[in-house]
């Protein structure tokens, strides 16, 4: 063996590094696979049957794609879905704005930024059931916090009632959401902001670029990876919008705020139509997924690429 | 001849004060969003003091009220709250070791080793990433249940740890294709193995990275209430999130107790962030890879 | 191990059997899971746990504590008991749960195990309520009714009588709110949730509507008696006697509000009496509390929605005789006074809720008797998309995203859609 790899040396180092690479990746992808496989294959599976529930069991009988017509004739998937991706796409705009702007200034050796970070990450780690708990508290139409300082400051002269109309309770969804994620995003680019040397701000600095120019020439290109993981698992995240609503206004005023996480969820829990709950799961991680790899393929193949470009 | 040497004092002074003014500004943004963050947490500790029957006044008061403790003595004496915190402390920290462990290693191996199908591992892990909870609780529980796991630690760090690897992963990867291939090749030429150099060389630069995707699983392990609902149910396994949605009953939000939980549950959140935020920010700043 | 030894100790027998063990007060030695969420006061499920072991010494019960939340409850039952697990053996469930529980498995019909004399120990209507094609899938626990409450000390200095009707109750409202002694005249619940459809069924009764034909075959909502309910609730909220908040209110934000002192009446649940009595409350003493008013005087009291709370039996539970030890127990004499007693709870046994002494408890359980009741629709396993039919469309109308006449209509032909069991 050792002779033989004798005369091709670059290639069987290359090989035994792959070998290695394979042997890094191998505990993280079986752990993942254990979990994971037989759930999700159980779910696309459930999707294309009835499902009954008996007291001798849990009955199945396959039944094509009947669980997906139905999906597809039925209206509130449809509205639950376009608020979702709607609902996705302007919290993590804004939360990237916000988050962007958080992780320049943090990048600069400031004081108290220790502190400043700590008190950054409270929304995060707060538990979101509870965060929406306050928020509903804070927003409450007769004794709620914000109807208080918005009359306080004489912006309003009545109560607000912020969660009883559907473009208002959207909105105030979106709030919440947007205070307790940005610190996140903010995280995410300020560990990526450090990755860029300072001497390339200086150089920039030296030929006389404006800061702005600094922004978009130097720091926005060699973020591109960060921010392009950010947007994704923040997109990814407010797809799976759950909690808030649950909490702030039970998919309310009518169904306005019902997002597909509580449809999957009125569908399969509270009427215990397992089939056609899996099918509405299964196109969600579907949709998701067609994004996603949209996502990437224009703007990072250099990230999924595995640096191959680099 | 006078005005050259005044032009650039001029503009010298300019460029001072245009450094001040960033720094102002810098300041500015900083405080402003720490009061933004940190008002509404405010109203949330100060309501956790107040007397639970005060929750509907008007004007809401935020400051000089009546400072009451007893939601917080209720927690602990009342629901056990103490006992949760151990549990979810325990399956935090073990499932953040074990995805920072394997994450870093797969991580590494996607991002600088000679692997086929990356495009393919790293997208199949986010389409499972973002697999909703709501589907796969059922089937996770059927599983645990022959294996005779309800009830136990492993229930929750396992799947917490396989749920949350795709997104350390991500980060990890992203991370090793910033760091400059030329320190691991001249490493490489000095006969070190990929080990020596992922130990030595590539982890002390990852540092944020590998924060990120720690305080990223810690939160998510904290915080998860599907799972530990339903795999553990004897009241001495239960987490903080189930054990705070335990509070109260049918009709009532008992302000107090839950958020004076939720006060205390983040605490050992802050304290991560206090000790460990000099290695965020501090991987890369000294100027350890020029070029 | 346990598990098998108990097993082979219990060897399940013949329902009439079962019924003459028990009746003698034979009880089987056995471990039972008990799932049940927080009662209205914290300790009582420990203490009547306590109580049962203290005369059951061969039964151990060991008590799982289920979310607050009625939903996430439920999904954590059917998750458990849908996939053959054994335990919880006992569980408390919502009033609405026998149709879609017993028609899905997840309960056991308890009379084909206990004689029909143990159910007569209920209030009238009761067991009516938790049957199913014939089955009786639920022994009822403790009920819970609608109430109306008002403050004694306002009406009082504003010298009016406690309302019979809606419109009194909207027009005293008004007064007071004029007067300037109160905020709001009347809060209730009104957000997109199953409380709105019980406020809903006590306007909808007494207007003389339905949700559906008697057969279930047709949704009967898109009627005058509808319009008539829908345009009531929402004038509510038009004329400011209701907080425009209303379509954001659940038990919680009512109850804050009238405690804070801020409404002179309330729309709530019987825990709601002891609620505004408690320690930092406003309007300690000033509460008083009456049947719900109707449209028509003559038809006084109004309709009271039931609500509360039944123990099911996992029918894969391996305890079956010491189950049935314990729910026979639990809806007692002795567990059911203790009930009342200790924190206030309705009885759901017949005796004990008209016992003097525990009439005299408070002025809710005093006036239990005289209210009228009527239940959901719950009687078809369709129940829970109906009912989110009918609160999310009145929850739009109140609100205004819809008219009253289009929201009916939308609720109506949901309804419809909904009874077909095959829909989605």
């Amino acid at each position: 063996m050792r002779e033989a790899s004798k005369p091709a040396r670059p290639f069987s180092l290359e090989r035994g590094y792959a070998r290695t690479g394979y042997g890094m990746l191998a505990p993280a992808l079986i752990v993942i696979a254990l979990v994971t496989l037989f759930p999700i294959l159980y779910s696309i599976w459930m999707s294309f049957n009835k499902v009954a529930l008996t007291s001798s069991g849990i009955h199945y009988h396959f039944n094509g794609l009947a669980n997906y017509g139905l999906i597809f004739q039925y209206g509130p998937f449809w509205y639950s879905l376009i608020f979702t991706v709607l609902y996705a796409i302007i919290t993590v705009a804004v939360e990237l704005v916000l988050g962007m702007l958080l992780a320049l200034v943090m990048n600069y050796p400031i004081r108290g930024r220790g502190v400043a970070m700590a008190i950054m990450l409270i929304p995060w780690s707060l538990i979101t059931v509870i965060s929406a708990e306050m928020w509903g508290y804070i927003y409450n139409g007769t004794y709620g916090l914000l109807d208080y300082l918005f009359i306080h400051l004489g912006l309003t002269s009545q109560n607000i009632v912020w969660l009883g109309h559907p473009n208002l309770a959207i909105m105030s969804i979106m709030v919440a959401d947007v205070w307790k994620t940005t610190p996140f995003v903010a995280l995410i680019l300020l560990a990526g902001l450090q990755l860029i040397s300072p001497d390339l701000y200086e150089a920039a600095a030296i030929d006389g670029a404006t800061s702005w120019t600094i922004f978009w020439k130097i720091t926005v290109p060699l973020l591109t990876n960060s921010l392009l993981l950010s947007v994704l698992f923040r997109m990814l995240q407010a797809f799976g919008l759950f909690d808030l609503p649950f909490v702030l206004t039970g998919g309310g005023p009518g169904t306005s705020t019902r997002s597909i996480a509580m449809l999957v969820w009125d569908v399969m829990f509270r009427d215990f139509q397992f089939g056609p709950g899996a099918g509405i799961a299964v196109l969600t991680v579907l949709v998701t997924t067609v994004m996603a790899v949209v996502f990437i393929r224009s703007f990072g193949s250099d990230l999924i690429g595995g640096g191959k470009k680099s | 001849m006078t005005t050259k040497p005044a032009a650039a004092v001029q503009t010298r002074s300019s460029k001072t004060n245009f450094r001040q003014r960033t720094a102002f500004l810098r300041y500015l943004v900083v405080i402003v969003a720490c009061l933004l963050i940190i008002f509404p947490f405010y109203w949330m500790v100060i309501t956790s003091l107040k007397q639970p029957a005060s929750i509907g006044s008007w004007p809401p008061k935020l400051w000089g009220f009546h400072v009451t403790w007893s939601s917080y003595a209720q927690d602990f004496i009342h629901y056990t709250f103490g006992n949760y915190i151990f549990n979810s402390v325990l399956v935090a920290v073990v499932s953040t070791i074990l995805i920072l462990i394997l994450g870093s290693l797969a991580g590494y191996a996607i991002a600088r080793l000679p692997i086929r199908g990356k495009p393919f591992l790293l997208i199949a892990t986010l389409v499972i990433s973002l697999f909703p909870e709501i589907a796969v609780v059922s089937p996770l529980y059927v599983i645990f249940r022959q294996l005779h796991w309800l009830n136990s630690y492993q229930a929750l760090i396992i799947p917490y740890t396989a749920f949350n690897l795709p997104f350390a992963i991500w980060i990890m990867n992203n991370y090793f294709l910033g760091i400059p291939k030329e320190l691991e090749e001249s490493a490489r030429m000095d006969g070190a193995s990929t080990g020596t150099i992922l130990i030595k060389i590539i982890l002390p630069l990852a540092v944020p990275g590998m924060f990120t995707a720690g305080i990223f699983s810690f939160v998510a392990a904290w915080t998860e209430f599907l799972m530990a609902l339903t795999f553990n149910s004897q009241n001495t396994m239960r987490t903080i999130p189930v054990g705070i949605a335990l509070f109260g009953s049918q009709f009532t939000i008992p302000y107090g107790n839950i958020f004076s939980a939720s006060v205390v549950a983040v605490v050992p959140i802050i304290v991560l962030v206090l000790v460990f935020q000099r290695w965020v920010v501090s991987g890369l700043t000294a100027g350890a890879v020029k070029g | 191990m346990k598990r098998t030894a108990l097993r082979s100790a219990l060897s399940l027998g013949g329902g009439i059997v079962l019924a003459a063990a028990m009746s003698s007060g034979l009880a089987a030695t056995a471990n039972i899971v008990w799932a049940a969420s927080p009662i209205a006061n914290v300790g009582l499920r420990a203490k009547l746990v306590q109580m049962f072991e203290a005369t059951y010494p061969n039964i151990h019960v060991t008590m799982v504590s289920q979310p607050t939340n009625t939903n996430t409850n439920r999904a954590t039952l059917v998750t458990e008991i849908s996939s053959g697990s054994s335990t919880p053996d006992v569980f408390m469930g919502d009033v609405i749960w026998p149709a879609q529980f017993g028609a899905d498995g997840l309960a056991l019909p308890l009379n084909k195990y206990l004689p029909s004399s143990f159910f007569s120990r209920f209030a009238p209507g009761l067991v009516a309520g938790a049957t199913y094609k014939g089955s009786v899938y639920g022994a009822p626990f403790f009920m819970d009714a609608g109430f109306l409450y008002y403050r004694k000390d306002l009406l009082a200095k504003a010298h009016l009588p406690v309302p019979k009707t809606w419109a009194q109750l909207k027009s005293e409202a008004q007064t007071l709110q004029s007067k300037h002694m109160v905020k709001y005249g009347f809060v209730w619940e009104g957000n997109s949730y199953e409380g709105l459809t019980c406020n809903w069924m006590e306007y909808l009764t007494d207007a003389g509507g339905s949700v559906f034909n008697k057969s279930g075959s047709k949704a009967t909502m898109d009627s005058p008696a509808a319009v008539k309910a829908l345009t009531f609730m929402k004038s509510l909220i038009t004329s400011g006697v209701s907080p425009a908040a209303e379509v954001t209110f659940q038990e919680p934000q009512a109850m804050s509000t009238f405690q804070a002192g801020n409404s002179a009446f309330l729309r709530n649940w019987d825990y709601a009496y002891a609620a505004s009595q408690s320690k930092g409350s406003k309007v300690i003493g000033k509460v008083g509390v009456a049947p719900l008013p109707t449209f028509n005087a003559a038809n006084y009291p109004g309709y009271s929605n039931i609500g509360g709370w039944n123990l099911y039996i996992n029918p894969h539970s391996k305890n079956i005789k010491a189950d049935l030890t314990f729910i026979s127990w639990m809806t007692g004499v002795k567990a059911q006074t203790t009930m009342a007693t200790f924190a206030s709870e309705i009885p759901s046994n017949y005796a004990v809720q008209k016992n003097a002494k525990v009439r005299a408890l408070n002025p809710v359980l005093r006036i239990v008797s005289t209210v009228r009741l009527i239940a959901r629709p719950s009687q078809t396993p369709q129940y829970p998309k109906i009912s989110a039919a009918i609160y999310h469309n009145i929850n739009a109308a109140l609100a205004g995203s819809m008219s009253v006449s289009q929201a009916l209509k939308t609720a109506n032909s949901q309804i419809q859609q909904a009874l077909n069991p095959n829909a989605l």
